[in-house]
This record gives C-alpha cells, sequence and structure tokens, in this order.
C-alpha cells in the first residue's frame, strides 16, 4: 500500500500528539512522586560531610546527644531554624579533631583552613516555595508551651515531628518520614485543630 | 473548626473628603506588595498593576475647575462576583472578611477579573522584572507573582499575620482585638496616607472607627448616623468591607457640577 500525503501528515500529527501527552504525563509523575520536583529531595553532597548520627544522636549509641536548638539556634525564636555559624561549630572543634582518618579530614576542611575562617556553604535540603509562610518559632511553642502533655514536648522531639529522626540519619534526607507536602502540613493543623484557612500559611 | 484565630471582620473606611490625591497610598503598595514596575507600554496596553489606584475627575468646565480624587483598591465584596466563577477555589472569602486570591491555586482563566465591577484585578501577562539593583527591595513577606496569575489587594495580609505573630511570640498575650490594636497591623496604604483618608480597623469592635459608618449602611440607616457613607456601585449588590464618605463641598462650583 502507498502512504498518500494525507496519511503521512495524519501519522506525524498523530505521533506529536502521543509525544505531548507521554511528556505531560511524565512530568506529573515525577512532580507528584519527586518532593521538590525533579529528584531536588535527595540530600545533595555536602561541601563538608557532616554527620548527625555523632552529633545528635543518642550516647549509648555512640553519639554526642547535642540538643537540636543548640546549634539550631533560631528554631525557637524566629522564623528559619538557622543553620549556625563556623564560630559555633569552633566552640568544639577548636578542642576536637576528630577520632578516625575521616573525621580528621573533614573537620580540617573548615577548621584549618589556610585562608582562615570561611563560612561553610552548605546545600539546602529543605526548600520552601516561596508562596509558603513558615514560622518555626510559632510551631516548636506551640509543642513546647501548651498546657496538655502532648503540647509540653522536647524541643527535638516537636523537630522530628516533621523532619523524622534527625540524629539516625548520616545525610539528611526530606523525604524520609515526612514527605512535607501540604498535605501532611493540613493534618497535623486538623489534628490539632489550629485554623487550615489558606492565608496561614500562605502568603 | 473556626478559622479565624480571635473573632473579628476587617473593614475599611476611605473618606474621601480628605484624600488630596497624594498617591502615598500608590507608592507604598507598590512597594510593599511587590508590584512589578508599571511602565508607559504597560500603561498604553492597559496593563499596569495597581492594587490600588487613585482616580481623578474633573468637575466644571476649565478653567473653572475641581479635581475630585478615589482611591480604590480591591473591595472585599461580601457577595463577591469573583469568588463563584473561579474554576479552581484560587478566590475565597475567609473568616476575617477578607477575599483571598490563592496564588499557587490560580490557573490564570481571568474570569475573575473579568466578573470584577470595580477593576482592582490584574494578570501577570508577563513574568514580571525588576531592575537589577531593587532585587533586594523585594518584601519577602509577599509572594513574587509569576506568569500567568491575577493577583489583587490583600489587604496586606502579611502585616496582620506579622502583627498576630509578634503578639503571641514577643507578649505571650492571648490574641485579640485589643491586643493587636497595638500592634501595626494596618496595611501600606493606611499607614501611609498623610492625611487618614484611609482607616482600617475590625468592623466588629462597637469601640472602633469603622463600626458605625458599617452598621449605619447595614441597617439601611444610613441618612441619620453617617449620611456620607455609601459603597461603591452598590446597586450590584456585592457589598464590599470597603466604606467610601462622600465629599463635603463647602464652595461648589456656579454653573458646575457633574463629573468632568
Amino acid at each position: 500500500m502507498r502512504l498518500s500525503a494525507k496519511m503521512v501528515t495524519l501519522g506525524l500529527v498523530g505521533l506529536l500528539g502521543l509525544a505531548v501527552v507521554g511528556f505531560v504525563l511524565v512530568v506529573l509523575f515525577i512532580s507528584w512522586f519527586s518532593n521538590p520536583p525533579f529528584g531536588l529531595g535527595n540530600a545533595p553532597p555536602q561541601p563538608v560531610a557532616f554527620p548527625h548520627t555523632i552529633h545528635a544522636g543518642a550516647p549509648e549509641e555512640g553519639g554526642m546527644g547535642i540538643q537540636c536548638e543548640f546549634c539550631h539556634r533560631n528554631v525557637t525564636r524566629g522564623a528559619e531554624a538557622t543553620v549556625p555559624a563556623v564560630e559555633q561549630c569552633l566552640f568544639c572543634h577548636e578542642q576536637v579533631a576528630g577520632r578516625t582518618a575521616t573525621a580528621k579530614a573533614e573537620i580540617a576542611k573548615f577548621r584549618d583552613n589556610p585562608d582562615g575562617i570561611q563560612p561553610i556553604n552548605w546545600e539546602r535540603v529543605h526548600r520552601l516555595p516561596d508562596h509558603v509562610r513558615f514560622i518555626h518559632e510559632a510551631h516548636v511553642r506551640f509543642f513546647t508551651q501548651g498546657d496538655t502533655p502532648d503540647r509540653q514536648l522536647e524541643v527535638a522531639q516537636v523537630c522530628s515531628k516533621c523532619h523524622g529522626d534527625v540524629a539516625s540519619m548520616t545525610e539528611v534526607q526530606p523525604m524520609k518520614g515526612q514527605s512535607l507536602k501540604m498535605g501532611t502540613c493540613l493534618d497535623c493543623h486538623r489534628e490539632n485543630s489550629v485554623p487550615t484557612d489558606c492565608t496561614v500559611c500562605h502568603k | 473548626m473556626a478559622d479565624q484565630r480571635f473573632d473579628h471582620k476587617w473593614g475599611m473606611v476611605v473618606d474621601l473628603d480628605r484624600c488630596t490625591g497624594c498617591q502615598a497610598c500608590v507608592v507604598a503598595c507598590q512597594s510593599e506588595n511587590n508590584i512589578p514596575i508599571n511602565t508607559k507600554d504597560l500603561f498604553l496596553q492597559r496593563r499596569a498593576y495597581e492594587w490600588i489606584r487613585v482616580e481623578r475627575y474633573w468637575e466644571g468646565e476649565f478653567p473653572n475647575v475641581k479635581a475630585r480624587f478615589i482611591p480604590i483598591m480591591c473591595q472585599h465584596c461580601e457577595n463577591a462576583p469573583c469568588e463563584p466563577v473561579c474554576p479552581v477555589y484560587a478566590t475565597y472569602h475567609n473568616d476575617e472578611g477578607l477575599n483571598v486570591q490563592v496564588y499557587n491555586r490560580c490557573v490564570g482563566t481571568r474570569y475573575c477579573a473579568n466578573n470584577c465591577p470595580y477593576q482592582v484585578r490584574f494578570f501577570n501577562y508577563w513574568e514580571p522584572v525588576w531592575p537589577e539593583r531593587m532585587r533586594n527591595h523585594l518584601n519577602s513577606d509577599v509572594t513574587v507573582r509569576s506568569r500567568g496569575i491575577m493577583e489583587k489587594c490583600s489587604f496586606c495580609i502579611q502585616r496582620i499575620r506579622r502583627a498576630e505573630l509578634k503578639v503571641e511570640q514577643q507578649e505571650r498575650a492571648v490574641l485579640d482585638y485589643p491586643t493587636m490594636k497595638k500592634r501595626n497591623f494596618l496595611p501600606a496604604c493606611v499607614s501611609a496616607c498623610p492625611t487618614n483618608a484611609l482607616t482600617f480597623a475590625d468592623q466588629s469592635d462597637t469601640t472602633g472607627p469603622v463600626n458605625r459608618y458599617f452598621k449605619a449602611l447595614d441597617d439601611h440607616e444610613g441618612g441619620e448616623s453617617a449620611p456620607r457613607a455609601y459603597r461603591l456601585i452598590e446597586e450590584v449588590g456585592t457589598k464590599p468591607n470597603v466604606i467610601y464618605l462622600k465629599k463635603v463641598d463647602k464652595y461648589p462650583l456656579k454653573n458646575g457640577g457633574g463629573h468632568g
């Protein structure tokens, strides 16, 4: 059978349509199952391999048991939990050089920097969209200074409600435990009978 | 479950007798709400963004003229025509009496703008751009709206939320209107107005500055207790949460009158 020009055109249009629909489906699939979209949700490589297991882990498991708010100081004061300044790291690491060879190498990266003490360019793990207002302080206050026992938690317990058990993560992964999508926020807001009006979080 | 943190309903009263048309509210709004810079091109295309605009009318014949000004922002209607036409519920009425636009929900059908009798909704036909040196001027409390999004006055909801947070965080006080009043929760236009032509307060606060006007208009007794109060395009029944007080002209034009 000979292909007429019309049939070829129709076939090409059909193929193009299929490609478009396929592309849309792939985009929807990726944006639904990855958080944030396009694979940014995986733990990015950090300039200094910081193990939360050693710093925040329980003492009986070989950790230091440091409280979350000791380093993330702003978490009980403002919107951002904040990453500490290098000076805060040196508060301990002035004396602590590390036990293993890898630990020594990682600590030396910022402690014995030939250019002096330089800020560490951490890669962002949790990325809040532009249209969301999230205040760490308000959430920590809600769960630590309430009237009922379930609202008189330790700060670390409040952190793990959304961030998961960070103390057991060598690399902090946003998707571990919670997806941190809007549904996660709403579930908790409904559970605790706090407002769910759009303008409470969206700006 | 109540969506309100405390019992209140916002309302605004615009006293046209005090408005001098200085445009301070317009400038304040532009800088507070990350509104793109209006160029001549945008005005010519009728695509300029002005969440609040000062309309100017001439009364009388030149040279015997008087200028009349009326600032117009989103009226936050109780029966808002923009709300039922939105297919994705991106605009809705919340418990505080505000007409809310949810930017991340908006898909840009523009039905709301076409249905708005006040022309206060603006569509982002293009990605907004600012000169490089102005990037750091953007207000981080307000979303930068991208292309294809409808936007409008929000009564500076970010300032209300910030005031609420401060009451609870710094004073550890119970959140209610008396404690809120001590904080600056006023929209940018209201705090910028040099003649206090704009008043923003809780409508339900009986001792407040706006309550009596809303009460008078809602009870249809305007003639007695609030003779100057009216709402814009009242006849379409949108029931705005913004009330205008008409100008009192002590020296009217001899042969003038009417809008020029």
